[in-house]
């Protein structure tokens, strides 16, 4: 029972502060300067006329609160509008998007997290050895670097070796094989990919090491030295499971920006996702793109922060107190 | 989950393994099945729509120039010539316009492809133009009626004199009657609801098979096109965020051209061997200084001539040529640009930069500097806001306001840049009936081929939705309606001549350069011609139809 309310209180926190963010979205936007019927009318010899028909075809005739009652109502009904730039579904438009994303972001995390798991490790094995000083210091540096300086960088130097833009070699009129499609994708995913990766596993290698430096000095560690196991078996075995709480800690945190943390490497590298939409979106004051963008970066927030509670709960009980 | 999102799953989980064999397979996948034949372009503006009652954007109308016919449309010398239209004429009046349009011509999905399709497109924007159609209502301005005497011929008949009717026709893409009838019922909503998805029937020298929004647009040769066939089997154009990635793109041959290269790149280009093409652009940059004479007290000296013409003196017109545009471009001195064919008046030159000539001008003005080396005016110091929309406050655009800031502070006048996005910049410009602003520093683009749409930007009926620069005057409009009368050529040219001398003597805009547009394309390419400043243009099927594998 006391499980049961526990998930519920969670549970409707997390709704609360969808409706709260959704709100929000919906207003903040509006209290910028300039909206989309002033850049779309921006065009030879547009009149009164375009501008009155853009603003009905929008629905921005309407009151504002008359706007947000329609927004909630067609919310609860799965329907994100319509875009005002591409005059279709935001819906069928972002979930593209979405899938683009979470594939570029998800192999980036994912990739960040085995290097800098491997990394932290290595240095803290091998402290205070030229290894760990060199492992430490590169991941810092890399660390420090912007994403989108550190993008343009690798872009520059990767110039005819690896494809610059895109996701995939899109001038074929017929589907190519599976396998071929799949290593034609997996080629424009280094670039974006190792930018995601060199920028982000420097924090996950600093607290690996740390938290094992701590887990090394353990009193168990020293028995099981003392019982004679390799240190290979030391390390990987015993030390590295402790260690790993930390870890479960900052992987869930940064789950939920896994949707909107590429949004710059996106834009350098033509990544057609999320982010990229969002941000050409808010320039367009097309407001169903921006709210649907918006409304989905803070759902995956917010579930996966809900997640990571559950998580918790079940890991450690005392965390419902 | 659909098949190729699965498919994308699936490559999700073994992209990292595929990542560390990237260094070879790269390699093997640049566009070998393209087999020379495809010609893939690189362009930094997305397609908005394939509808064109809903869209908006150059690049979208390049798409319809594709694949739709148009009466007549321009070549690479700026004249215009044969489209679907084989021949025309006018009568003496200037009131009705007949068109022979090619007999025997058929959709790309077999149907007879005529007159009746021209005069029904016309008609509906004709009589949407205040509602749906609204977005294309300019290209139909005094037309009364659009009739077929027969198949193959079209009768427009205006309500007056039309002196741009040819440049307003080559931009309406003939769209086919028997797929959007049905779409223009009742109040014709449904024509800015329809998404006109590839695969789309056409009657252009190509049809679109696929296009993947922000990513590409893939086109094959039309087999029923009633021209001559292109010498591609297709091409197809690969949308960049970034200018950095679509270069690098092209460096590494996995595009054959670029379009809107930046200034930066080309010398590189040109060193990888790269043919770089520059050509007078359609576009100005320019300062507006508010001349709304009810414009705040704060800055309403802004309206006085003299300090308007300090203001022009004190521009570096050719440094900012020389450091901005790196030499691609001109000082700018008219608001018609020199790539609008013919009808840029040289006689009008770029104001010099004259800082002595600027400071006796605000001396005679009255306003004279403070201790902190401002100039004060009407009891204030002269000190304005300027907004930087986006499309200038980025590389070029913000060094050249730098080397405008530096000369305005040598006269004693002060700007403190605002840097807006788009949106919010014409709604600074419009806020109180353009009474708030100041000055802003934005570009304006015109049509290759005509003056029209460049001058009725600065009209009174544009005021508050295109003319963002407090500008109205009498004069200018009864000026603008004489040139949109004039059905002879050389009376149009001295009407047009003597608005452009009129824009410069008000100052209404300081044009500071015309940059130039430039392209880029490999050299295993040839017969690439540029309408306009440029081969994948709106205005023209030349350039993708003479296009040929070199050698």
């Amino acid at each position: 029972m006391r499980n049961f309310d526990y998930v519920l209180r969670r549970g409707i926190f997390s709704l609360v502060t969808i409706f709260l963010a959704v709100t929000g979205n919906f207003f903040l936007f509006r209290l910028l300067p300039g909206d989309a019927v002033s850049n779309l009318a921006k065009v030879p010899h547009a009149g009164p006329e375009l501008q009155h028909a853009l603003m009905v075809r929008f629905g921005l005739d309407r009151s504002t609160w008359d706007q947000y009652l329609l927004y909630l109502k067609n919310l609860l009904h799965g329907d994100l509008g319509v875009s005002f730039t591409y005059q279709e579904p935001v819906s069928h438009l972002l979930l593209t998007d979405l899938e683009n994303t979470v594939l570029l972001a998800g192999a980036g995390t994912l990739g960040a997290i085995v290097l800098g798991v491997l990394s932290g490790v290595v240095a803290a094995w091998r402290r205070s050895s030229p290894l760990d000083h060199l492992n430490t210091g590169l991941a810092t540096l890399v660390y420090s670097f912007p994403a989108q300086w550190l993008g343009l960088v690798l872009l520059i130097i990767f110039a005819g070796v690896l494809p610059a833009g895109g996701m995939s070699d899109l001038f074929v009129f017929d589907s190519p094989p599976f396998w071929p499609h799949l290593a034609d994708v997996g080629s424009h995913m280094v670039l974006p990919t190792a930018t995601l990766i060199l920028t982000a596993y420097g924090g996950y290698t600093l607290v690996v090491r740390s938290s094992m430096l701590e887990t090394l000095g353990e009193d168990y560690v020293l028995t099981a030295r003392a019982k004679g196991l390799s240190s290979r078996r030391i390390v990987w075995r015993h030390a590295v499971r402790n260690a790993m709480l930390p870890i479960v800690t900052m992987v869930a945190l940064d789950l939920g920006y896994v949707v909107g943390g590429a949004v710059l490497v996106e834009v350098i590298f033509s990544w057609p996702g999320l982010g990229m939409a969002t941000y050409t979106a808010l320039g367009q004051r097309d407001y169903p793109m921006v709210q649907g963008g918006f409304l989905i970066l803070t759902v995956s927030v917010i579930l996966l922060n809900f997640l990571a509670d559950l998580v918790y709960f079940r890991l450690d009980r005392r965390v419902s107190a | 989950m659909t098949r190729r999102s699965l498919r994308r799953t699936a490559a999700a989980l073994v992209a990292v393994i595929v990542a560390g064999c990237g260094l070879v397979s790269c390699g093997g996948t640049e566009n070998e099945s393209a087999g020379g034949e495809v010609f893939r372009l690189g362009a930094d503006q997305p397609i908005d729509s394939l509808n064109p009652f809903v869209s908006v954007v150059t690049m979208s109308f390049a798409v319809f120039e594709q694949i739709y016919p148009t009466l007549v449309q321009l070549d690479p010398h700026e004249q215009y010539v044969p489209d679907f239209a084989g021949s025309w004429s006018t009568s003496p009046d200037g009131r009705m316009w007949t068109f022979h349009t090619h007999p025997g011509a058929k959709w790309s999905d077999g149907m007879a492809l005529t007159a009746a399709d021209a005069a029904w497109t016309l008609t509906t924007i004709a009589k949407f133009q205040d509602g749906p159609t609204a977005g294309l209502a300019n290209y139909v301005t005094a037309l009364d009626s659009a009739t077929t005497p027969d198949p193959d011929t079209l009768v427009l008949q205006y309500s007056r004199p039309v002196a741009n009717v040819l440049n307003q026709l080559k931009s309406v893409p003939i769209l086919p009657e028997h797929v959007w009838r049905e779409y223009a019922q009742g109040d014709g909503g449904a024509l800015t609801t329809f998404p006109n998805t590839a695969p789309i029937v056409s009657g252009g020298p190509f049809t679109l098979v696929r296009h993947q929004p922000k990513q590409i647009a893939l086109f094959k040769r039309n087999p029923a096109y009633y021209g001559p066939p292109p010498h591609i089997a297709g091409f197809g154009i690969q949308f960049f965020s970034s200018a950095d990635a679509m270069i690098t793109a092209l460096k590494s041959h996995q595009l054959d051209a670029a379009q809107s290269v930046p200034a930066t790149s080309v010398a590189n280009l040109k060193s990888a061997g790269f043919e770089v093409v520059s050509s007078p652009g359609l576009r100005f940059d320019s300062i507006t200084v508010n001349a709304n004479p009810k414009q705040r007290a704060e800055h309403r000296e802004l309206t006085n001539p003299l300090v308007r013409q300090a203001f022009d003196h004190a521009i570096d017109r050719v440094g900012v040529v020389k450091t901005s545009l790196l030499g691609h471009g001109h000082p700018g001195s008219s608001i018609i640009p020199p790539g609008t064919a013919g009808w840029y008046d040289r006689s009008i030159a770029p104001t010099p930069f004259d800082l002595d000539a600027a400071n006796r001008l605000l001396d005679e003005a009255g306003y004279r500097k403070g201790p902190d080396g401002v100039r004060i005016a009407n009891g204030h110091p002269m000190d304005y806001p300027i907004i930087l929309p986006e499309d200038t406050y980025s590389g070029a655009g913000l060094r050249s306001f730098q080397i405008v800031r530096a000369g305005f502070a040598r006269i004693g006048v002060r700007l403190t840049p605002r840097l807006l996005d788009n949106a919010a910049a014409n709604d600074a410009n419009m806020a109180d009936d353009s009474q708030d602003f100041a000055m802003t520093m934005w570009g304006w683009s015109g049509a290759a081929s005509d003056p029209d749409d460049t001058l009725n930007y600065l009209t009174c009926r544009s005021w508050g939705i295109l003319n963002d620069t407090g500008y109205c005057g009498e004069d200018w409009d009864r000026l603008y309606d004489r040139q949109s009368v004039a059905m002879d050529p050389a009376d149009r040219h001295r009407i047009v001549d003597e608005m452009q001398r009129l824009a410069a003597q008000d100052r209404v805009l300081l044009v500071l350069d015309y940059p130039d547009s430039i392209e880029a394309h490999s050299r295993s390419w040839a017969d690439l011609p540029q309408v306009g400043g440029d081969s994948f243009s709106s205005e023209s099927k030349i350039p993708l139809l003479s296009v040929r594998k070199a050698g």
